[in-house]
């Protein structure tokens, strides 16, 4: 699939100066990298609201601008659903009212219900409400729900939860996922967190100071030293994807491909898929496999990768799924670790976070 | 009646940047600081018969200004133009731009735009314009004047209170007058306030 094409030049007054060429090839796409880095400014090139000086963008077949021919299709004909990160929803109109703003008339096909949007993102007590009555949650389901009804043909959202504390991220990544599943619409994101750009992309562009670092699926993207380069502090953050879990005797468990994974205890069973996170520097790696340890996560993998930072090495490990490990450049000597070495992973109980 | 070119004016001012945005600036805020009478006298030497623009009006609209009813309505008009456009512009600058281009792209054209989203939200300053024009237009004396002088059918109340004055069986009239005028006003500002209140109690809760 190549959804979107993008390529543009624009110069800033201030003298930032952003060139940025990219096609997407997934479903959901994002755009990864540090504050400044110039990914609003592509949102707003692709929605209609920036003219850079140079360029093209492609929507399916549908040309958005080409500064060759001098063709720019105004904002109000490109068929963007924005979802900015404070919502901008309009304080003089209801809920109802803010839904249904971009409502068309005409009887071109429509994908999107009102009933089934306010279904899906369980808008159907706040209709009559406005929105300075409402929480930061509700009202970025409310924006996204009038985004959708205006009938896009991309989604295009500006860190969507970046004004949201963490509990209410994953809730309202939760309705994403919901959409994006429901609707299968494009859609590309603005992000600086790794956990939600792990669960909801399945395609991922790096962006530093103006330029596309790299392209690629999130796994590799993100575990590429390119791409690491500007998280050195963090470094890659581990997101199990559990789709089968059970309760044996007194123990939560989680499947990851054969392997099983002890996990802290478990809520509600029936949530399913759910997301372990763990940090890389709560992961111990051992070439043999140890006996007589409390530690109850033993999960066999592969090595990948490893790359060298000035301070630690990180191991990316296939165990079914990718996780990655943080070592010492000690270790790594020691241990003789290479790529295709067959390793144990260690992992604490206590150290893996649930995620709904 | 001059409403929607003072909303554009408004608009355009509001949001817009381009050069020589200072010369339209200081005309449009002129005759807030020229003496009235010099402004009544301008327009007088504009307006009156004789002058081209009289001969047009009064040729294909059967229209006389000078020293006539639509003389006053010029006069008033001129007058509150600063006035008006400047708070609707300030009531248009309190509306966040960003809403306006949330509404664009949500496929709405700029018009339905403006009507939808600008003009709503800044809807405070066009009454708080509109009341001010009115306040102005009814206690404008000077260009009033200057430009219609004082006859049977162009009679403000102003003028009236002025004339009046120098007659020793005037007090009476006058003091009727000025109820007038202190209902009038009252009226006015009650009514603004009311539709603002009303505004917000919508909006916020």
């Amino acid at each position: 699939m190549n959804f979107l094409s993008f390529q543009c030049q624009h110069q800033f007054s201030s003298g930032f100066e952003i060139d940025v060429a990219f096609k997407t090839e997934g479903l959901v796409t994002s755009l990864f990298g540090p504050s400044g880095s110039g990914k609003s400014t592509v949102l707003a090139m692709i929605s209609g609201l920036l003219s850079p000086t140079f360029g093209k963008i492609r929507l399916g077949s549908k040309w958005l601008l080409d500064t060759d021919q001098r063709f720019c299709e105004p904002v109000e004909n490109r068929r963007v659903g924005v979802v900015f990160q404070d919502q901008l929803l309009f304080p003089h109109m209801t809920v109802n009212v803010n839904l249904r703003f971009g409502q068309k008339n005409e009887n071109i096909k429509k994908p999107f219900e009102f009933n089934r949007v306010v279904d899906v993102l369980e808008l159907g007590s706040l209709l009559d409400r406005y929105p300075n009555n409402l929480s930061g949650g509700e009202r970025q389901r409310v924006a996204l729900g009038r985004a959708l009804l205006s009938s896009p043909e991309i989604l295009l959202m500006d860190e969507p939860m970046g004004a949201l504390d963490d509990n209410l991220k994953l809730r309202v990544l939760a309705y994403l996922e919901r959409v994006v599943n429901e609707w299968k619409i494009p859609t590309l994101f603005v992000s600086h967190g790794q956990a939600e750009v792990r669960r909801l992309a399945d395609w991922l562009i790096v962006m530093k100071k103006g330029k596309v670092l790299s392209v690629g699926e999130p796994d590799q993207v993100l575990g590429s030293s390119t791409s690491l380069a500007w998280t050195n502090s963090v470094g890659p953050v581990n997101l199990l994807r559990i789709e089968t879990a059970y309760k044996r005797d007194d123990c939560w468990i989680g499947k990851i491909g054969v392997q099983e994974l002890n996990l802290p205890p478990l809520k509600d069973l029936n949530l399913k898929p759910f997301y372990v996170r763990c940090l890389p520097s709560d992961l111990t790696l051992s070439v043999q496999d140890v006996q007589g340890l409390s530690t109850r996560n033993h999960l066999n993998g592969i090595v990948q990768e490893l790359v060298e930072l000035s301070d630690r090495v990180l191991v990316r490990v296939d165990v079914g799924q990718t996780l990655w490990a943080e070592v010492t450049p000690q270790a790594m000597r020691e241990l003789k670790l290479y790529r295709g070495l067959s390793v144990t992973c260690l992992l604490k109980t206590r150290s893996l976070k649930i995620l709904w | 009646m001059y409403l929607d070119i003072f909303l554009f004016v408004g608009y355009f001012l509001a949001r817009r940047q381009f050069p020589g945005k200072w010369l339209v600036e200081i005309l449009v805020n002129l005759s807030l600081v020229m003496p009235p009478v010099v402004t009544g006298y301008l327009l007088l030497q504009v307006f009156k018969p004789g002058t081209p623009l009289a001969w047009f009006l009064s040729k294909f609209f059967g229209m006389k200004i000078a020293f006539e009813f639509p003389g006053l309505v010029v006069a008033a008009a001129v007058m509150s133009f600063p006035l008006m456009v400047r708070s609707i512009r300030l009531g248009f600058q309190s509306v966040d731009p960003r809403l306006e281009k949330m509404a664009r792209t949500l496929g709405v054209g700029w018009v339905s735009t403006f009507f939808r989203i600008s003009l709503p939200l800044g809807r405070n300053g066009v009454i708080a314009g509109c009341v001010l024009a009115f306040a102005r237009s009814l206690g404008e004396f000077g260009a009033t004047v200057m430009l219609v002088s004082q006859r049977e059918s162009t009679r403000t109340i102003p003028l009236l209170i002025y004339t009046l004055k120098d007659r020793s069986d005037g007090i009476v009239e006058i003091s009727y007058l000025v109820v007038v005028s202190l209902f009038l006003a009252a009226g006015a500002l009650a009514i603004s306030e009311y539709i603002a209140r009303k505004g917000l109690r919508r909006e916020f809760s």
